[in-house]
């Protein structure tokens, strides 16, 4: 019996293109046109141009650099990526990001929808308050949990591994908040039409409920990558081996050694940025859904 | 951080008459939520609670040795001239940054939301910033702001225009942490009014232009005050957000020139885990984050609520 | 569209996995350093070991390491050392947690100005067992001295690094300055240091300055030279009590603040900036750099023949003098391999081991026998010379000064002040004044 999903459960469109709201009269909107175009461009460049400098800085081969700078570039050359994967681990560095990045997104999406779906659908004690307790977690500025946190997973024997990043990262409970908000639109007919089929809590999740989510698995994917390929601070601290850095510390290490060779630093941040931008540049519907649902009643 | 909606509503009974007993509750709830209870309890509720113990505690660095100081590193706090000023460039930073990129992403929604040529290309590129690490935003600032061979700087000159000394000076050192913030946050900011902008309903608009309203009023009397909820999360999004940064700041400035730009968050890090390495009184200044962004939120939401009480 | 979504995620998922499984032992976790090294068994020969060494290092420095330490393992067969560079700003903490965690590395370099904190703390191994009076009477007494504490040695000192003034002799043509020093002898005074950053000022255009000073971050304790040129001192002969509230401190407070007010260094050059004296020499942009010998290899490369420079002395007041860079080698005390910890710091200071070393780093030796001879450096040796001569103008006194306890509270109290001195427009008096108080509280 094919359950159609039902129409609630299609996420807000954001960059849909609706027709905009029609101007008073057609005789103004050509002004109007041309001084929006004049707008957007400008806004376009001014938005794109630090990615720009960043990328021609990285393929132009340049050490140093003197008073004159060029925007428009001048060559083209790998030399300061050489430069800078012949000297550090890099490719290490990057392995780091993808394994550390995908298993916290894994165990992420797992901790949120099952208890997205708890709080949606279930009926259990203290509801409420338990909800709210997750939502004031959300609060908690990492800076203010750093040393016990350091302190913790020092004790456990984490500190220095993967795992010391990876545990903590799955606390995140900005995805049981998502998850619930999507949850919360399934229609519960599904479900007691399942249990009266006799099948238990985890059958009726797992067949029925959890197709049904897949918007909202690829958001959560989405976002929990986006969020832990950048993780900085805590990583930072709780990963002393440079054998076992992430990309971002990886950046921020090179930037005391190379101070200001930005031709080096340049590639080692396109190195850094590229993969979450090409993700984001195919994935842009989900990631800008996500984002906007997040902040839609 | 929601409206009262957020509250869990409770599924309702099955329609017609159910003679089976229900459970009181579902048992199976317990599997559902233990990872999630674990994980949080572990890593962010007992965390937060240990930092308030911590910070009354002096940790030497070799030993790990406790030494109990009541309140101590708080009163130290109160005379702590760095403390102080981390506090205002905080609060600064958030006074300036948050009106400004509401703003600015209101007003590239409104114009993202008009017909316009290749407009899906302009808004990848106003919000492609925001999948960029706050490293990586830094390193590039770093190469843009820097006063000696940097891009801004050069340029200027080419241009003619005096340079800014975005490193020796305190107000452009700031100024080039506003505006490289701006940059990453106001794609944010335009992708949740562009949603908002898209869910007022056609027919008010209509109705305003048979009434003879100007754009102006249309805007003033039926956009803005629709776009409340909007504005409402992003004020607390961009708030959190201007309270807890770090990343940016650290690679940026890291805190100069002097203690300029220092932030709460740089100020906290570099306490614990600086050459300093006093984590008790790094926990205290955590807790001062905490309570700050605890306190905002509340004032928010009550202040939402009464809005949408009178409204 | 050539490549549609599923595409992207399969290319993305396998680039990923295959960059991945090489990562995989941060999985598994501990990085060979964290787990217990192999006991050693028996005395004399046959010593079984891995020991860990912690350090940070530049390019140069990583290859003479390395180079150290194949030579080690060479000789004693069956101990193997493993480096773990970390960068110098994160090597604090994470000793910390290495110490907390009571599981501290074998071996680990840290400065002269931070090895009072580990002291004082009673972690490192006393080396007294195997540096008897005739090893330690090979050293400079001087420099011997920065890894004694309470009478007993607790390491060794690897090499010492110094401050010099490299110049570019364009500049100084174009700005008619021909009283160039050759050697400590006749090094310029305060005054005609000053009269030779004037003709510079002169000549250098656009957001050229003539001077930089190496004083930045963890280097802000450098600013003692002038201090120690002057005539005073930082702490008092007990090494508690501050001394630096004196008509000297303020004098050499005054000078440095001159640098700043009559624009003779860039002004994102100060004791906080991350603005550093090498990349600003290579990038042209000064006409003279005061800077550490350890960073002529690089200087050389980053210049590569566009300008001719030299290195000249210090500037010299009362006295000459400049700074105690550089680093010893220590072991824990509580390390699992003590014996074979100390036998590779007895390796690295023989006179072969310091000597290849220094010559590879540029940097400089502690041992009698070196510092008497001409050394063959890699890199640009006429100009070590002035180095090596400049690291004489060291003294015992000084060194006891910097090698406190408590030094790393006064180098980032020396931070704080002197920022305020140079760009908060901070007197000399409150800055001396402020000074003392902190170094007083830092008394332990």
């Amino acid at each position: 019996m094919a359950i159609t999903a039902p129409r609630a459960l299609a996420p807000t469109r954001v960059d849909a293109d609706r027709r905009p709201a029609p101007p008073g009269r057609r005789g103004r909107s050509k002004v109007g046109l041309v001084v929006r175009i004049v707008l957007a461009v400008a806004t376009a460049v001014v938005m794109a141009f630090p990615l720009w400098i960043m990328l021609t800085t990285a393929f132009s081969g340049q050490q140093t650099f003197d008073a004159e700078v060029s925007v428009i570039p001048q060559q083209f050359s790998l030399a300061n990526f050489t430069r800078v994967l012949d000297a550090w681990p890099v490719g290490v560095w990057f392995g780091n990001s993808v394994v550390i990045t995908l298993i916290t997104t894994a165990l992420t999406v797992a901790v949120s929808v099952l208890a997205g779906y708890a709080f949606a659908k279930l009926v259990f004690p203290a509801k409420n308050v338990l909800f709210l307790v997750m939502l004031a977690t959300m609060m908690i500025p990492t800076q203010a949990i750093l040393v016990p946190q350091f302190r913790i997973v020092n004790g456990l024997g984490l500190i220095g591994t993967f795992w010391a990043v990876i545990v903590p990262g799955a606390a995140a409970t900005f995805g049981i908040f998502l998850a619930r908000q999507f949850m919360l639109a399934i229609p519960n007919e599904l479900m007691e039409a399942a249990k009266l089929d006799g099948a238990g809590s985890l059958r009726i999740f797992w067949s029925i409920v959890l197709p049904l989510c897949k918007p909202l698995l690829a958001v959560l994917t989405l976002l929990a990558l986006m969020y832990q390929w950048n993780d900085f601070l805590w990583p930072l601290i709780a990963l002393k081996d440079p054998a076992l850095y992430t990309l971002p510390i990886g950046l921020q290490f090179l930037q005391g050694q190379y101070q200001t060779d930005y031709g080096a630093l340049m590639a080692m941040t396109l190195i850094s940025v590229a993969p979450l931008v090409v993700l984001f540049l195919a994935f842009q519907r989900f990631f800008v859904q996500g984002l906007a649902t997040t902040g839609i009643r | 951080m929601t409206a009262v909606s957020a509250l869990p509503t409770t599924a309702p009974p099955v329609g017609g008459g159910n003679r089976r007993r229900r459970p009181r509750w579902d048992r199976s709830a317990i599997a559902f939520l233990a990872p999630a209870l674990l994980l949080s309890i572990g890593f962010l509720i007992v965390p937060m609670v240990a930092a308030f113990v911590y910070s009354t505690a002096r940790i030497a660095p070799l030993s790990g040795k406790i030494t109990w100081l009541g309140l101590e590193n708080y009163a130290t706090m109160l005379s702590d001239p760095v403390f102080y000023r981390s506090l205002l460039n905080t609060a600064l930073f958030m006074l300036i940054t948050v009106p400004l990129s509401m703003a600015v992403g209101l007003a590239l929604a409104v114009l993202m939301n008009s017909v316009l040529p290749g407009r899906k290309v302009v808004r990848t590129i106003i919000y492609l910033p925001l999948v960029i690490s706050g490293v990586a935003v830094g390193l590039i600032g770093t190469f843009l702001f820097n006063e000696t061979i940097g891009v801004f700087n050069g340029l200027a000159t080419s241009l003619g225009l005096p340079n800014a000394s975005w490193q020796s000076s305190g107000i452009p050192a700031f100024a080039s942490l506003v505006l490289i913030t701006l940059w990453i946050r106001v794609g944010f900011t335009m992708i949740i009014y562009l949603a908002g902008l898209q869910a007022v309903p056609q027919e008010l608009y209509e109705a305003a232009s048979v009434e003879g309203a100007t754009t102006w009023q249309r805007f003033r009397f039926i956009t803005f005050p629709l776009l409340g909820p909007s504005t409402f999360f992003l004020l607390i999004m961009n708030v959190i957000y201007s309270f807890q940064v770090f990343d940016t700041v650290f690679v940026l400035t890291n805190g100069g020139p002097g203690v300029a730009t220092e932030v709460l968050g740089t100020y906290a890090y570099k306490t614990a885990f600086g050459p300093a390495r006093d984590q008790g009184y790094g926990a205290a200044i955590g807790v001062v984050i905490f309570f700050l962004t605890l306190i905002f939120t509340i004032v928010q939401w009550r202040t939402n609520r009464n809005r949408d009480e009178t409204a | 569209m050539a490549l549609n979504r599923r595409q992207i995620l399969t290319g993305g998922l396998s680039l990923g996995a295959a960059a991945g499984l090489s990562s995989c032992a941060g999985l598994t976790g501990r990085s060979s350093s964290d787990t217990p090294s192999a006991s050693s068994s028996g005395s004399g020969g046959a010593l079984q070991a891995e020991l860990t060494f912690v350090n940070w290092s530049g390019d140069t420095e990583k290859m003479a390491f390395d180079a150290v330490i194949k030579a080690f393992e060479a000789a004693n067969p069956g101990i193997t050392v493993k480096t773990e560079t970390v960068p110098y700003a994160s090597i604090q903490t994470n000793l910390d947690s290495r110490f907390q965690a009571a599981n501290p590395p074998d071996l680990f370099r840290v400065s002269y100005i931070d090895i009072g904190q580990y002291t004082s703390q009673d972690v490192l191994l006393d080396v007294s067992g195997t540096f008897d009076q005739a090893k330690v009477d090979a050293f400079v007494p001087g420099l011997w001295q920065g890894v004694v504490y309470d009478g007993k040695p607790y390491g060794v000192p690897h090499q010492i690094d110094t401050t010099a003034i490299l110049y570019r002799l364009d500049s100084f043509e174009a700005a008619g300055i021909t009283n160039i020093p050759t050697g400590l002898d006749d090094a310029w005074t305060w005054e005609e240091f000053a009269e030779a950053s004037r003709k510079l000022a002169g000549i250098v255009k656009g957001k050229q300055s003539p001077f930089i000073y190496d004083w930045q971050s963890a280097g802000a304790y450098r600013w003692l030279s002038w201090l120690f040129q002057a005539g005073g001192n930082a702490l008092g002969e007990d090494l508690r009590t501050p001394a630096i509230d004196s008509d000297q401190g303020r004098r050499a407070v005054e000078f440095t603040q001159s640098f700043f007010t009559n624009e003779w260094v860039p002004r994102n050059s100060s004791v906080k900036s991350a603005t550093y004296p090498d990349s600003v020499f290579i990038a042209g942009t000064v006409a003279m750099a005061f800077a550490g010998d350890f960073l002529l290899p690089g200087i050389e490369t980053g210049v590569k023949g566009k300008f001719e420079y030299g290195a000249m002395p210090m500037p010299r007041d009362v006295n000459a003098a400049s700074d105690l860079g550089g680093n010893a080698i220590v072991a824990a005390k509580d390390g699992k391999n003590t014996e074979a910890a100390a036998r590779f710091l007895d390796f690295i200071v023989t006179e072969e081991q310091q000597r290849t070393f220094c010559e590879a780093t540029g940097q400089l030796p502690t041992l009698n026998a070196l510092t008497t001879t001409d050394l063959d450096f890699a890199v640009r040796p006429e100009l070590m010379k002035t180095f090596v001569e400049q690291a004489t103008t060291i003294t015992p006194e000084q060194v006891r000064q910097v090698t406190v306890p408590q030094f790393a509270q006064v180098n980032t109290a020396l931070q704080a002040e002197l920022e305020k001195a140079f760009l908060g427009g901070a007197s000399a008096a409150d800055t001396t004044a402020a000074l003392a108080a902190a170094i007083e509280k830092a008394a332990p």
